[in-house]
């Protein structure tokens, strides 16, 4: 039995993307394959020029926790704020019907990195991007050494700063909206929210975002998941233009 | 309003920024830093007349943060002479039916994309620059837009255009180099993107784009665009469009999450 977020989901999956598309199938060049010539996934983690985890490629989640980002947690353990408990029993309650991205708003993170639509890393210097297909967003993750910003204008996907540790990039990001759902279900979040997202790429073809929320003001010490990735061969992000036919908002109706 | 830049309006940018104000968020962070590894005068200003940059390729780096001139988001043609762009019967109606009802029908104001090469403009009342994001085999090019952040990929890995492609409001794009210049083609569109603003100039699902990019020097790049398109232009026509770098400065978040613009059509 699905549960109303997996159908949202599959309604926003299929109003709001083509049905087919282009360069679905071209070879992505410079990656290991087999004598048969598929994409060796198994083969080990690539390193960049410098010598730091390369964890650039296209992404997509090999476990889909868009829906509850605490499911494998043990039931009960998110250390919730009381307030922010409430809030997020009332949104189970009334079905996620005010859920920011029935606006086509981006998810935000840590969201955007458990969203079902293929994401992709590419790295320049000073700067990491992520592209994401959901409503077409993007993220800059600045490596120049830049500090965090001090009490930045509130953002959706808020501001990124990464750095190698031997087997992780590291991204912090801070300044997001008072409008944070971390998931489907919509556990909040606040201004006062700082994510830890620690990419560590296990082998080519697979790669764990360890997720930590730091969010004192609606939990009361910081909780962890770790959200599994799969390494998206020969294909390509489609295009996705979420306002164009936008047919979420009649459906999230609630109780 | 945001503090990039000053700048005189228009007649016709005071409509556009009432049309695209509502999208806009206020001022952010990170539009003062001082980015590392920029060539800079002796009084810590950026040199942006200092030499155009090389990647690690050796090809020229057109890495930046861009604003176009802005007159070109509402006419692409403006510098065009009579009988340099001639339009099919049925698109010249269209585009003077657009250009009479003052855009009033652009769906940029819908908050879908503005389109190739509409997208590269910035316009007078809320900027909206662009970044270059270079690596060998893919140019990423990261928007603001009056409507949505977004971006579109540019693949230098040799794959050809696609065929019969599903169409899309920004195409697809893949780049080659022509000795200093990113010459980057686009197909694949859906017909429905406005070449430019006041002026309204159609595009079809036939539209072939061409952008050539040349970096000048450190602050300087110029796009030089051909619109060939058959179904709406008798012939194959261009635009050179002169670009500034933004120094110290970033893209700023936008999402059409306040959508006014409906409350000013008329």
């Amino acid at each position: 039995m699905m549960n109303r977020s997996a159908w949202l989901w599959l309604a926003v999956a299929g109003l709001c993307m083509s049905a087919s598309a282009q360069w679905l199938k071209v070879p992505t060049p410079g990656i290991p394959r087999t004598a048969d010539g598929e994409p060796d996934l198994d083969a080990p983690a690539p390193k960049t020029a410098d010598g730091k985890p390369d964890v650039s490629g296209l992404w997509a989640p090999a476990e889909i926790m868009i829906d509850d980002i605490a499911k494998k947690l043990k039931p009960g353990s998110v250390p919730f704020q009381p307030w922010a408990e409430a809030l997020y029993k009332h949104r189970r309650e009334t079905e996620s019907k005010d859920d920011p991205t029935g606006w086509c708003v981006p998810g935000g993170v840590p969201r955007s990195d458990a969203v079902p639509y293929p994401f992709k890393i590419a790295y320049t210097p000073g700067m990491v991007v992520i592209l994401y297909e959901a409503v077409q967003s993007y993220r800059q993750i600045f490596t120049d050494g830049r500090e965090l910003p001090k009490d930045p204008n509130p953002a959706w996907m808020g501001y990124s700063i990464g750095h190698w540790e031997p087997n992780a990039f590291v991204v912090e990001t801070t300044g997001f909206n008072d409008n944070v759902w971390l998931d489907n279900h919509g556990h909040p979040g606040t201004e006062s929210l700082r994510v830890t997202e620690r990419f560590k790429r296990k082998d080519f073809g697979h790669m764990d975002i360890e997720i930590t929320i730091d969010d004192p003001k609606a939990y009361t010490k910081p909780w962890t998941v770790t959200q599994p990735l799969l390494l998206l061969p020969d294909t390509e992000l489609l295009e996705y233009i979420c306002v164009e036919n936008n047919k979420d908002l009649v459906h999230l109706v609630g109780k | 309003m945001r503090p990039r830049n000053a700048t005189s309006y228009s007649a016709i940018a005071i409509v556009a920024g009432l049309l695209f104000f509502s999208a806009t968020p206020l001022p952010a962070q990170w539009l003062g830093y001082r980015i590392p590894g920029v060539p800079r005068t002796a009084d810590g200003k950026v040199n942006l007349s200092a030499p155009t940059p090389k990647a690690s390729d050796g090809k020229p780096d057109l890495s930046g943060f861009w604003e176009s001139d802005t007159a070109y988001f509402y006419d692409l043609a403006k510098d065009l002479k009579p009988g340099d762009l001639v339009m099919q019967p049925w698109a010249k109606a269209l585009q003077a039916e657009r250009e009479g009802k003052e855009h009033q029908d652009d769906p940029l104001s819908d908050c879908m994309p503005p389109g190739v090469p509409r997208i590269n403009m910035s316009t007078d009342a809320m900027v909206h620059p662009f970044k270059i994001v270079q690596t060998p085999k893919l140019v990423v090019l990261l928007y603001e837009t009056s409507a949505n952040s977004t971006f579109r990929q540019v693949f230098l890995d040799g794959r050809p255009l696609p065929k019969d492609p599903q169409p899309t409001w920004l195409g697809y794009s893949i780049g080659r180099w022509e000795s200093d210049t990113l010459v980057v083609e686009t197909i694949g569109f859906n017909g429905r993107s406005w070449l430019d603003t006041a002026k309204g100039h159609p595009q079809s699902e036939a539209a072939h784009v061409t952008e050539r990019f040349t970096r000048r020097d450190f602050g300087h790049l110029e796009i030089n665009i051909t619109i060939d398109d058959p179904k709406t232009y008798v012939k194959p026509w261009s635009a050179k469009v002169p670009v500034h770098l933004l120094p110290d400065s970033d893209l700023i978040e936008t999402y059409c999450e306040n959508e006014k613009d409906e409350a000013h059509k008329r």
